[in-house]
C-alpha cells in the first residue's frame, strides 16, 4: 500500500524572470533526478523556443525523489509559465497540486503577474508558500520584499525561505518547506478510476499521451477507460512518470501525477480538463474540469503556398492538442485564399504559435494583423460577434459596437507615472486608481479597451518605463464605442485582408499612416498602383506607388547565359513570399503592417 | 550557324567601373596568352563552318598586329571559314591606328566595335578611360576610311548626362556615319574603383530613375532616326544587326575561346577557367542544360529582343507558356504580344524586362 503522506504534488508560480525554471533545475539537481552529465539549464523548458525566449509556455511535470528526516517522500513539480498570456496554463496546473511556491525576486519585489497568480492558487485553494529568490543580488532587499509580500498578497512571509537559486543557496529550505507546508494528496486508491486530463502531447508511435493527476483509484496497462466527456473508451498501452524524461511504470494511482498512453489516434478525443475512468466501473460525477477559455486576440494565418492549405490544418490541429486555448476556423480572403482564423490568449500566444508553425512545421505562412472580437447589434435587432474586420456590416446596418474592455494592474516605481498614465490616455484608457505600495512601488489601475492594448501596448510600456513597469490583465466586459471599419484600396480593389477597426477619431491618422507603411512595403509595380484607405466610400487618404522603372539585366558578357538565367530563376524564387492581389504583388509582411503602425510614432 | 569568341583579357588600365576580368600586364604575359589561346583553339576545334567570330575583351586591339595574326591564322587553319559573314573586333579609340585598322581589313575583319563609353572629357577621366572626347571623333572617322559597319558602346547614367546629352552624342556619332549603338545602363558593383568614388561623392551616377529616363530619350531618338532596337541594349540601321549577337539570343552554337570565355555546344554551357592557371590547365564548368533550363532560355533569350520566344518550341518541351498566370493579363495590358507562334515582349518594357521574364519562366 502506498503511503499518500510520502507524496506532495506542487507547482511554481512567479512573475515572468523571477528564476522558476532555474529553482526547478537546483530543486531536480538536488534530488538526483537527472545525472549531472545529462543536467542543462532550464530542463524543463523542452522547446526550442522555451529556451531561447528564456520562457517557460507549456507545463513540464517531473518527479523528485527527496529523503527527509529519514523518509523518502515523491514530489511531483508541475512547472507553470509566468506569462500573462498563459494564466490559462498556470491555472490547468493548479487543479493537479495541493500547493504552490510562490516565487519573488528579492530585488524586483512583488510584481502584477505575482499578484495574478497567487490569486489563481488561492481560487484553487492550493497552500501557498513564498520563496524569496535571487538574494545573491547586491539589490536585493530581502525584508523590503518580505513586508511587501505581506501587505500587497497577505501571506506570512517572515519564516519563508530566502534563497538564490542560481547559486543553488538554501535550497534544502526549499525541499523542507514543501515537505512541511504543502498538504499530502488526499485519495482512496481502491475506489473507481478518477483522473484530471491537465494536458496532453501527440506522439507519432503511441498517439495522443494524457498528462493526467490521479485523484481516486488506479490504472495500468490492460485498462478499459473511458474519457466522460467524449465518450470515448480506450484500452491503456502504457502508464508512467516524468523524471522528467518519460519512464513507464506498472500502474498509476491515487496521488499519482504522471501520463497514460493508449493508441488514441485522433486528436480531439482528448479533451485538456475531462475526466478519466473505468469503463467498466465508471463514477458517477466527473472532476469540475477548466472553464472552455475564451480567445481574446485574433488573426488570419494564411500558407504562403496556396497549396499548403492541408499542411498547415493538419499542423494546427497538432498544436492544439497541446494547447486547448488555440481556436481556429476556415477562412477565406480574396487576397490571401484559404487560411484559417484563429484565435489566442494575447499576442505573445499568437507569436508563439506563429513560430512554432514555421519552425516546427517548417511552414511560411501569412498573418494578418490582430484584431479582437466586436459584439456588432444590427438595426434589425440582430447581434454579432465579429473578430474579423472584413465580415463587419456596413455601417448602415450597424445600430451600435461594442468592444472588449480589461481591467488592467501596472506595477511601476513612481517616476514613471506621468509617462504611463500619458500613454494609457492616448489608448483610451480610463484612470482607476493609484497606490503607493512603498516608496518604490506605485500599482496603478485602469481599464482599456482591449483593440488599443493589442497594438503595441507592450512594447510601448516596456520602452517608456526602461522595462520598469509590468502589467497584468484580465477581460472585465464589453462597452459601446464609436467604432468604424477602415478599408484598404489597392489599385482600386478592396484587400480585404488590410481592413481594419478603429476608434472613429483615430481612423484619419491610422489609415494615412497604413497607406504611408504600405507605400514603402509593397514594391513598385510595372504599373502605377494607387492606395487608398476609406471608411465606407468615403477616401480618407491616398499614396501613390510609382511604376517600377529599372529592373533589367542590361549586358550579355561574352554569352554567358547561365548567369543571366540564374539571377533570373532566384527573381523567380524571391515571388513565392508575395500575395498576387488582382494585378498587384504584395509581399506578405504587408499585411502584418497595422500591428506596426504605431512603432514609427515613437 | 556557329560563332566564336575569343577573349582578349588585357586592357591598358582597368576602367572604374570593371568589375570584370582584365589585366593590365606585362609584354610576354600577352604573348603566353596567345600561345594558350592557341593551343586551346587547336585542341577544341573541329574544322566546322563558322558564320560569325568576335574578338572581344579586355582590349583586344592592344595586341599587337602580329598578336592578332597569329590567333585569326589559327581559327583559319582549324575552321571552315567559307560561310564566315560577320567578324568583329572591339577597340578602344586610343589602341587604334593605322596599322591596327590594316592587319585587321587584311585578315577578313568586318566590323569593328569602338569603346567611346561617353562624350565628356570630365566623365571619360572620371570613369578611367584614357581617351578624350576629340580622339574618340578622330579615330571614329580614321575607321570609317577602312570600315562600313561600325558599333560603338555608350554608358548610360554617368553624371549629368541625361536624355538630351546622350542624344547630342548620338547625333554627333551618327553625323559620323555609325551602324549600330550599344547601349550600357551603368552597373555599380561593389568592388570597383568608381563605387569607392560614390562613397566618397567624387562621382555622382544618375539614379536609377533618371538613368531610365536618359535611356527612353536616347531609344526614342535613335529609333526615329531610323533605328532599330533590336535588343534591350542594342540599336542598329536594318541589316547591320550584330549577327553574332543575336547568335545568343536565339540560342545557336558557338566556341568561346579564352579565359573565362563561354561556349555553348550540344546542348552544353561551358566555362573556361577564370584565372590563368586554371585556363592553362584546361579546366572548364560544363553545365548539361534539363529541358526545364532550356526552356527558361527559351523565354529569357527571345524575349529580350526583337526575336521572340517560339511557342511551339516551349511546348514541345511541356510548357504551354499560355497558361502562366501571368500571360493573359500580360497580353491585356499590352506588355506582351504573340504573332506567328511567337511571343514578343513590348519594347517599351524592355526596361522592366528582369519582373515580367521572371514571371514568365516554368514552375
Amino acid at each position: 500500500m502506498k503511503d499518500l503522506k510520502k507524496i506532495r504534488n506542487f507547482c511554481i508560480i512567479a512573475h515572468i524572470d523571477h528564476g522558476k525554471s532555474t529553482l526547478a533545475d537546483r530543486l531536480i539537481e538536488m534530488t538526483g533526478t537527472v545525472s549531472k552529465r545529462d543536467m542543462q539549464e532550464q530542463i524543463l523548458d523542452s522547446m526550442e523556443l522555451e529556451r531561447e525566449k528564456g520562457i517557460t509556455i507549456k507545463l513540464a511535470p517531473t518527479r523528485l525523489v527527496y529523503e527527509y528526516e529519514n523518509k523518502e517522500y515523491i514530489l511531483n513539480l508541475i512547472d507553470t509559465p509566468g506569462h500573462v498570456d498563459f494564466t490559462y496554463e498556470v491555472s490547468r496546473s493548479l487543479v493537479a497540486c495541493e500547493g504552490a511556491l510562490l516565487l519573488v525576486d528579492a530585488s524586483q519585489g512583488v510584481e502584477a503577474q505575482t499578484l495574478a497568480n497567487t490569486y489563481l492558487a488561492l481560487d484553487n485553494n492550493l497552500e501557498t508558500v513564498p520563496v524569496i529568490n535571487k538574494i545573491d543580488l547586491p539589490s536585493a532587499r530581502v525584508e523590503e520584499v518580505k513586508e511587501e509580500i505581506e501587505e500587497v498578497i497577505g501571506l506570512e512571509a517572515q519564516s519563508c525561505p530566502c534563497i538564490s537559486a542560481k547559486e543553488g543557496t538554501n535550497i534544502d529550505q526549499v525541499l523542507k518547506a514543501i515537505i512541511e507546508k504543502i498538504p499530502a494528496p488526499t485519495g482512496d486508491e481502491s475506489a473507481p478510476l478518477k483522473c484530471l486530463i491537465f494536458d496532453s502531447h501527440y506522439d507519432n508511435f503511441k498517439g495522443a499521451i494524457c498528462l493526467v493527476r490521479v485523484f481516486d483509484g488506479t490504472v495500468k496497462a490492460g485498462d478499459q477507460i473511458l474519457m466522460m466527456q467524449t465518450q470515448k473508451i480506450f484500452e491503456v498501452t502504457e502508464v508512467g512518470i516524468f523524471v522528467p524524461n518519460t519512464k513507464q511504470v506498472e500502474s498509476l494511482s491515487a496521488g499519482d501525477v504522471g501520463y497514460i498512453a493508449a493508441s488514441i489516434k485522433t486528436i480531439s478525443d482528448v479533451k485538456v480538463g475531462d475526466t478519466i475512468t473505468d469503463a467498466t466501473n465508471p463514477i458517477k460525477t466527473p472532476l469540475p474540469g477548466y472553464k472552455e477559455v475564451q480567445p481574446v486576440v485574433f488573426c488570419g494565418i494564411f500558407p504562403v503556398d496556396g497549396a499548403k492549405y492541408g499542411e498547415l490544418k493538419d499542423a494546427l490541429e497538432k498544436l492544439k492538442l497541446n494547447d486547448a486555448s488555440l481556436h481556429f476556423s476556415p477562412e477565406n480572403s480574396s487576397a490571401l485564399g484559404y487560411g484559417f482564423r484563429c484565435g489566442f490568449l494575447g499576442l505573445l500566444h499568437l507569436e508563439i504559435i506563429t513560430e512554432r508553425l514555421e519552425r516546427e512545421f517548417d511552414l511560411d505562412i501569412i498573418t494578418t494583423a490582430p484584431s479582437v472580437s466586436y459584439n456588432v447589434y444590427k438595426t434589425n435587432g440582430e447581434c454579432l460577434e465579429i473578430s474579423n474586420p472584413s465580415n463587419l456590416p456596413p455601417q448602415v446596418e450597424i445600430s451600435k459596437i461594442e468592444e472588449p474592455i480589461v481591467k488592467v494592474n501596472i506595477f511601476t516605481p513612481p517616476e514613471y507615472v506621468g509617462t504611463i498614465m500619458e500613454l494609457c490616455q492616448d489608448k483610451r484608457g480610463i484612470y482607476k486608481d493609484l497606490q503607493y505600495i512603498d516608496k518604490r512601488r506605485v500599482e496603478l489601475k485602469y481599464t482599456l479597451p482591449l483593440g488599443e492594448i493589442i497594438y503595441d501596448f507592450f512594447d510601448s510600456l516596456k520602452s517608456r518605463t526602461r522595462g520598469y513597469a509590468s502589467f497584468d490583465y484580465e477581460l472585465s466586459g464589453f462597452e459601446q464605442a464609436e467604432l468604424v471599419k477602415v478599408d484598404i484600396l489597392l489599385n482600386g480593389e478592396k484587400c480585404d485582408a488590410l481592413s481594419m477597426i478603429v476608434h472613429k477619431d483615430k481612423a484619419y491618422n491610422r489609415g494615412r499612416d497604413l497607406a504611408e507603411r504600405l507605400k514603402k512595403i509593397i514594391p513598385r509595380q510595372l504599373f502605377e498602383v494607387p492606395i487608398q484607405a476609406c471608411i465606407g466610400s468615403k477616401i480618407i487618404a491616398r499614396e501613390t506607388i510609382s511604376a517600377m522603372r529599372k529592373d533589367v539585366l542590361a549586358k550579355c558578357y561574352g554569352g554567358d547565359v547561365t548567369r543571366k538565367r540564374k539571377l533570373l530563376e532566384k527573381q523567380k524564387a524571391g515571388k513565392k513570399r508575395m500575395r498576387k492581389f488582382g494585378s498587384v504583388e504584395i509581399p506578405s509582411e504587408a499585411f502584418m503592417s497595422i500591428l506596426k503602425l504605431d512603432e514609427d510614432d515613437q | 550557324m556557329t560563332g566564336i569568341y575569343v577573349h582578349i583579357p588585357f586592357c591598358e588600365r582597368k576602367c572604374n567601373y570593371c568589375a570584370f576580368i582584365s589585366f593590365s600586364s606585362a609584354e610576354n604575359t600577352r604573348e603566353n596568352y596567345i600561345d594558350m589561346l592557341d593551343s586551346e583553339i587547336k585542341s577544341r576545334a573541329d574544322g566546322r563552318k563558322i558564320n560569325t567570330i568576335y574578338f572581344g575583351g579586355g582590349t583586344p586591339s592592344i595586341l599587337s598586329s602580329s598578336q592578332i595574326e597569329k590567333v585569326s591564322n589559327v581559327i583559319k587553319q582549324n575552321f571552315d571559314l567559307s560561310t564566315l559573314e560577320e567578324w568583329t573586333i572591339e577597340a578602344n579609340p586610343n589602341s587604334i591606328s593605322e596599322e591596327f585598322l590594316k592587319t585587321c581589313k587584311k585578315l577578313g575583319i568586318n566590323r569593328i566595335s569602338i569603346g567611346v563609353q561617353s562624350l565628356s572629357d570630365t566623365n571619360l577621366k572620371k570613369i578611367g578611360r584614357l581617351h578624350t572626347k576629340n580622339e574618340a571623333i578622330e579615330k571614329i572617322k580614321l575607321a570609317k576610311q577602312y570600315f562600313e559597319n561600325i558599333s560603338v558602346d555608350l554608358i548610360v547614367g554617368l553624371e549629368g548626362e541625361t536624355g538630351e546629352v546622350l542624344c547630342d552624342y548620338a547625333k554627333t556619332l551618327l553625323s559620323l556615319g555609325i551602324k549600330h549603338i550599344s547601349c550600357y545602363l551603368l552597373e555599380v558593383y561593389k568592388n570597383t574603383k568608381i563605387f569607392e568614388m560614390i562613397e566618397k561623392k567624387e562621382f555622382a551616377p544618375l539614379d536609377d530613375d533618371a538613368q531610365i529616363d536618359a535611356f527612353e530619350k536616347l531609344s526614342d531618338f535613335l529609333q526615329k532616326n531610323g533605328m532599330i532596337r533590336y535588343e534591350i541594349s542594342n540599336f542598329a540601321f536594318p541589316g547591320f544587326e550584330s549577327k553574332h549577337n543575336i547568335g545568343y539570343w536565339t540560342r545557336e552554337e558557338y566556341f568561346g575561346f579564352g579565359i573565362s570565355a563561354h561556349s555553348f555546344l550540344g546542348g552544353e554551357r561551358i566555362e573556361n577557367a577564370k584565372t590563368l592557371s586554371d585556363y592553362k590547365n584546361g579546366s572548364k564548368k560544363v553545365e548539361k542544360l534539363s529541358d526545364k533550363e532550356i526552356l527558361e532560355e527559351i523565354v529569357m533569350l527571345g524575349l529580350r529582343c526583337n526575336q521572340g520566344a517560339n511557342i511551339n518550341s516551349l511546348k514541345k518541351l511541356g510548357y504551354d507558356i499560355s497558361k502562366n498566370e501571368y500571360f493573359s493579363q500580360y497580353i491585356k495590358q499590352n506588355i506582351l504580344k504573340t504573332e506567328n507562334n511567337k511571343i514578343f515582349l513590348n519594347e517599351r518594357f524592355y526596361d522592366v524586362s528582369n519582373t515580367i521574364i521572371s514571371n514568365l519562366l516554368p514552375n
